[in-house]
């Protein structure tokens, strides 16, 4: 494949671009390549979900959006620029379950971006409101995270990641730890939330229900070394409804993904 | 309801021990020369705290333990925390660590008293010695039970070195940490009463051990009870702080 990285002058705010990207683990017995050649574009405002079996180099690759980890080759831009290092301001990422600090309360979890900042106190209080406001846990900002439930902590993880308003919303399976009804329950909040507030999403998961659920576009990866091996458009219209679950496209679109990943278990 | 009974039920154990000691006593069953009521002993104690000789003992103990501690706590912290950062001294470190800690400290008492002779170093060098160990192994605990995902989360939102340090590491590292406060203060009393007991000019170890060899138990038995009040009220004053953060562990 090309590099196409010169031929477009103007990346608007929440592009991300991936080109020839390869990782390579060195461990003491031998090199592991995780990721091979892998290139991706991602429009601004655009719902992408990664899957593929474990260990095929997705949420690497996510944390290589993020700026926590640099590839061995290519290239990776969002927003037009390099991202050798974590950028709040370009980018907010929210992890898998405990990842909030139970030291602090709910709107103070939400507050730690702007705080490493120096935001003032009273900016930085209304902006949290705001963003819980945004995830429908109004009125539950005092409390701590061992008082709230699974999905409401992710919502905190998520006003967290919003709470700059950064134009890219990278998601490292957020849901992976919730009963399958709290998990659908937060598909549909994350859809009106994205759907509010327009960001790139990139969402990695292993469950294909979800992943079609949610996405635009599906990317599905092989295991080591990690490679895109299909691209999909899922071309079911929004708002998502759970009678969609049963029907023919959405059926057929996770056969395809699910006859990638069986191939390679 | 049920927490108040429960209380109760502590006070009512206490005040039954103290019973029982001032029934022993004054019936006769334990001759009182050698166990003087419990009564007795509380107004001896009083009598004592009066006193400026037991007071100078107190203030001297209260500045070698405080000392010791001042000594210990911060520099095993540190090399705890070095040990913790760094796998490969951690590997080298952590079974030696627990050699050292396994011996009983008193058995180095003697030296100390041949390097530091008999005074304030020796009392304090054998109390920071006693506690050392303890506040190294423990904070080693302490920065292990940070989160690796609490340290991503900070680096992903841009924290300086300094930042995750104060936000992250010190709150997450504070159960852990106030609890090896509070064992690492029994070890440094326990050291320092010792060093008094064994070979001292003054300090309240000094008197109880003075007061023992000269048979004057009423004496000797206020001097346990200070001692245990005081121990136990620090004891309870950091219990009181970390209860209050438990559900940080979590």
């Amino acid at each position: 494949m090309q590099p196409l990285a010169n031929i477009t002058p103007l990346k608007p705010a929440g592009a991300i671009e991936v080109r020839n990207v390869g990782q390579i683990f060195k461990t003491t017995t031998q090199d592991v390549v995780a990721l091979e050649d892998v290139s991706l574009d991602v429009k601004p405002g655009r719902f992408v979900v990664l899957v593929g079996p474990s260990g095929c180099g997705k949420s690497t690759l996510l944390m290589m959006m993020a700026g926590l980890r640099q590839q061995t080759s290519g290239t990776i831009t969002i927003s037009g620029a390099p991202i050798p290092e974590p950028d709040p301001n370009r980018v907010g990422v929210v992890f898998q379950e405990a990842s909030l600090f139970p030291w602090l309360t709910a709107e103070e979890n939400v507050e730690f971006p702007l705080a490493l900042r120096r935001v003032s106190k009273s900016e930085r209080r209304a902006k949290a409101q705001d963003a819980l406001k945004l995830v429908g846990l109004d009125g539950f900002g005092k409390r701590h995270p061992h008082e709230l439930s699974g999905g409401m902590k992710q919502r905190v993880s998520i006003a967290r990641g919003l709470v700059q308003d950064p134009p890219v919303l990278l998601m490292d399976e957020p849901f992976a730890a919730l009963d399958e009804q709290t998990r659908m329950t937060m598909g549909d909040e994350l859809l009106r939330i994205w759907a509010a507030t327009g960001k790139t999403v990139v969402f990695v998961t292993h469950s294909l229900t979800e992943a079609v659920y949610l996405a635009d576009e599906v990317i599905v990866m092989s295991p080591r070394p990690g490679r895109i091996v299909d691209h999909l458009q899922v071309s079911l219209p929004r708002p998502r409804t759970y009678e969609m679950l049963s029907g023919d496209t959405f059926g057929t679109l996770r056969d395809r993904i699910w006859r990638h990943i069986r191939k390679s278990a | 309801m049920r927490g108040l009974g429960i209380k109760a039920a502590r006070v009512a154990i206490v005040v039954a021990l103290f019973a029982i000691w001032e029934i022993l006593s004054r019936t006769g069953i334990v001759n009182p020369r050698l166990l003087p009521s419990a009564s007795d002993t509380l107004a001896t104690l009083g009598d004592l705290l009066q006193r400026a000789s037991v007071r100078k003992d107190l203030a001297v103990t209260a500045s070698e333990v405080l000392t010791a501690f001042a000594l210990a706590v911060p520099s095993g912290a540190l090399i705890g925390f070095l040990i913790a950062e760094n796998r490969y001294f951690a590997e080298v470190a952590k079974p030696l660590l627990f050699f050292a800690f396994s011996i009983p400290k008193s058995i180095f008492l003697p030296m100390f008293i041949l390097v530091f002779g008999v005074g304030f170093s020796q009392k304090v060098g054998f109390g920071f010695f006693s506690t050392i160990f303890i506040v190294i192994m423990s904070t080693t605990t302490a920065v292990e039970s940070v989160k690796v995902e609490h340290l991503t989360v900070a680096r992903s939102y841009g924290a300086t070195p300094m930042q995750t340090a104060f936000r992250v590491y010190l709150p997450s590292m504070l159960p852990v940490l106030l609890e090896a406060l509070r064992i690492s203060m029994i070890f440094n009393l326990t050291g320092v009463i010792l060093a008094e007991m064994y070979a001292s000019r003054d300090g309240i170890g000094h008197q109880i051990a003075t007061w023992g060899e000269n048979f004057q138990m009423k004496q000797l038995l206020a001097g346990v009870v200070m001692i245990a009040v005081i121990a136990i009220t620090f004891n309870e004053l950091v219990r009181w702080v970390e209860t209050r953060c438990s559900h940080w562990r979590t």
